[in-house]
C-alpha cells in the first residue's frame, strides 16, 4: 500500500476518532484561487464545547477538482457526531469555487463560492450558501474575507437567508509552516442581524502549511484554535483541514 | 444584496496602468532565462510560454503564486510590487531540473 492509498484511510479513521463541533465545526476559509487539473481529497474535521453543553463534532471528506483555470468543483460527505452518541451521515454537498481575477492582477483578488448541501434530515431542505471571496497581501502578510449568504430551500421552516462571514490573515513564513489568525461568524438574517447572544463570532490563532512530496503530491493543511467573543459562539473550536494534492 | 454585488462585478473594472511584459519560457522543463530581471517597485505581467508536451506548474512560495500551465500554451502571472531582492521560483511538476528566480532590482 502506497502513500496516496494509505491516506484517505487515515482520514477516515480521524473523522471517526474525532471528538464531537458546533455550528459548522469543520467550516474552513475559502481561497479564491483555483489550480486547474488539481485533483484532491480534503478532509476536514472540528469540535466545539461550550459550558455545560456535550462536545459536537463534525467533519467532511471530499474529491475536488480543478476543471478549469477558473473553477474548481468538490463533492463532499458530511457527518456529525454528539458527545455520547456515534458518528452519523449528516449531508452531501457540492462546492464550486469561481477565480474571478488573476492572483496580483488587481490590488484584491476575486473569487466566488456556491455551495449547495442536501442535508439528511430532510426537514431542513436544500441549503445553498454563497457569496464573494477577496484575497490581498501585503508582503508576506496575505488578507482573507469572505461574506457569505446562506438560504434554505424546501425546509419545514420559514426560509430566510442568512448572514456569515470569514477572514484570516496568514504570515508565509516558510512553506511548511505558516502562522496568522482566523475568524468565523454568523449573524442570522443578513438584513436584521440577530441579537448579540444568538451571534456567532469566533476568532483565533491558526497555522498553515503545505509539504511537497514529489511527483505533483502534497499534503496542504490548516488548522485554528477558536475563542468565543460573542455569547452564542461556543467557548472553544478546535478545527482543521488537510487537503492531499494529487 | 446590492453592494455585494456591486463590489462583485465593479472591482475588476477597475483601469490601471498597462504593466510592463515579461516573457518566460518552459522548454525541455527547464526555464529560460533561469534568472529574470524585473524592476523592483512595480507590478508586472510574467507571460509563461509552455512549449513542452506537458504541463508544468509555476509555484513560488517567495512571490505567493501557484500557476498551471498546460502543454503549449501560455499563460499570464501578476508579480509584485517588489522590494529589491532574490525571489526563486520552480516548476512543481519538474523541480529536478525546472528551477530559477526573479531578480528585482
Amino acid at each position: 500500500m502506497n502513500r496516496s492509498s494509505v491516506l484517505p484511510v487515515v482520514l477516515l479513521v480521524c473523522l471517526v476518532l474525532a471528538g464531537p463541533l458546533n455550528a459548522a465545526p469543520s467550516d474552513y476559509v475559502f481561497l479564491p484561487s483555483v489550480s486547474y487539473g488539481e485533483r484532491e481529497l480534503d478532509f476536514k474535521m472540528g469540535t466545539a464545547r461550550d459550558a455545560g453543553e456535550p462536545r459536537q463534532s463534525a467533519g467532511s471528506l471530499g474529491f475536488g477538482y480543478g476543471a478549469t483555470q477558473r473553477w474548481f468543483t468538490e463533492i463532499y460527505s458530511k457527518y456529525e457526531r454528539l458527545q455520547g452518541e456515534g458518528l452519523r451521515f449528516d449531508a452531501s454537498e457540492w462546492e464550486n469555487k469561481f477565480q474571478l481575477t488573476e492572483a496580483g492582477e488587481y490590488p484584491v483578488d476575486l473569487g466566488f463560492i456556491v455551495e449547495l448541501e442536501r442535508p439528511q434530515d430532510r426537514s431542513e431542505g436544500y441549503e445553498m450558501r454563497f457569496g464573494p471571496l477577496f484575497q490581498t497581501e501585503f508582503g508576506r502578510l496575505q488578507l482573507n474575507l469572505n461574506l457569505l449568504v446562506e438560504r434554505h430551500f424546501q425546509a419545514a421552516g420559514p426560509a430566510v437567508s442568512e448572514f456569515g462571514y470569514q477572514w484570516q490573515a496568514k504570515y508565509r513564513w516558510q512553506p511548511r509552516l505558516e502562522y496568522g489568525l482566523q475568524g468565523f461568524g454568523e449573524v442570522a438574517k443578513w438584513n436584521h442581524w440577530g441579537s448579540a447572544d444568538t451571534q456567532t463570532h469566533r476568532v483565533g490563532p491558526a497555522v498553515f502549511g503545505k509539504v511537497a512530496m514529489g511527483d505533483r503530491q502534497a499534503i496542504r493543511y490548516n488548522a485554528a484554535w477558536l475563542f468565543a467573543v460573542s455569547e452564542g459562539a461556543p467557548a472553544h473550536t478546535f478545527r482543521i483541514q488537510v487537503e492531499y494534492e494529487f | 444584496m446590492r453592494w455585494m454585488f456591486a463590489t462583485v462585478f465593479l472591482i475588476p473594472s477597475f483601469a490601471f496602468a498597462a504593466d510592463p511584459e515579461f516573457l518566460l519560457v518552459i522548454r525541455d522543463h527547464r526555464f529560460e532565462p533561469q534568472e529574470l530581471s524585473i524592476p523592483a517597485g512595480r507590478k508586472i505581467r510574467l507571460l509563461i510560454d509552455n512549449q513542452d508536451s506537458t504541463a508544468e506548474e509555476f509555484e513560488s512560495h517567495a512571490l505567493n503564486r501557484e500557476k498551471v500551465v498546460p502543454a503549449r500554451s501560455r499563460v499570464p502571472v501578476f508579480i509584485g510590487p517588489l522590494a529589491p531582492g532574490r525571489y526563486p521560483f520552480f516548476g512543481e511538476f519538474h523541480e529536478k531540473t525546472a528551477q530559477g528566480a526573479i531578480v528585482a532590482r
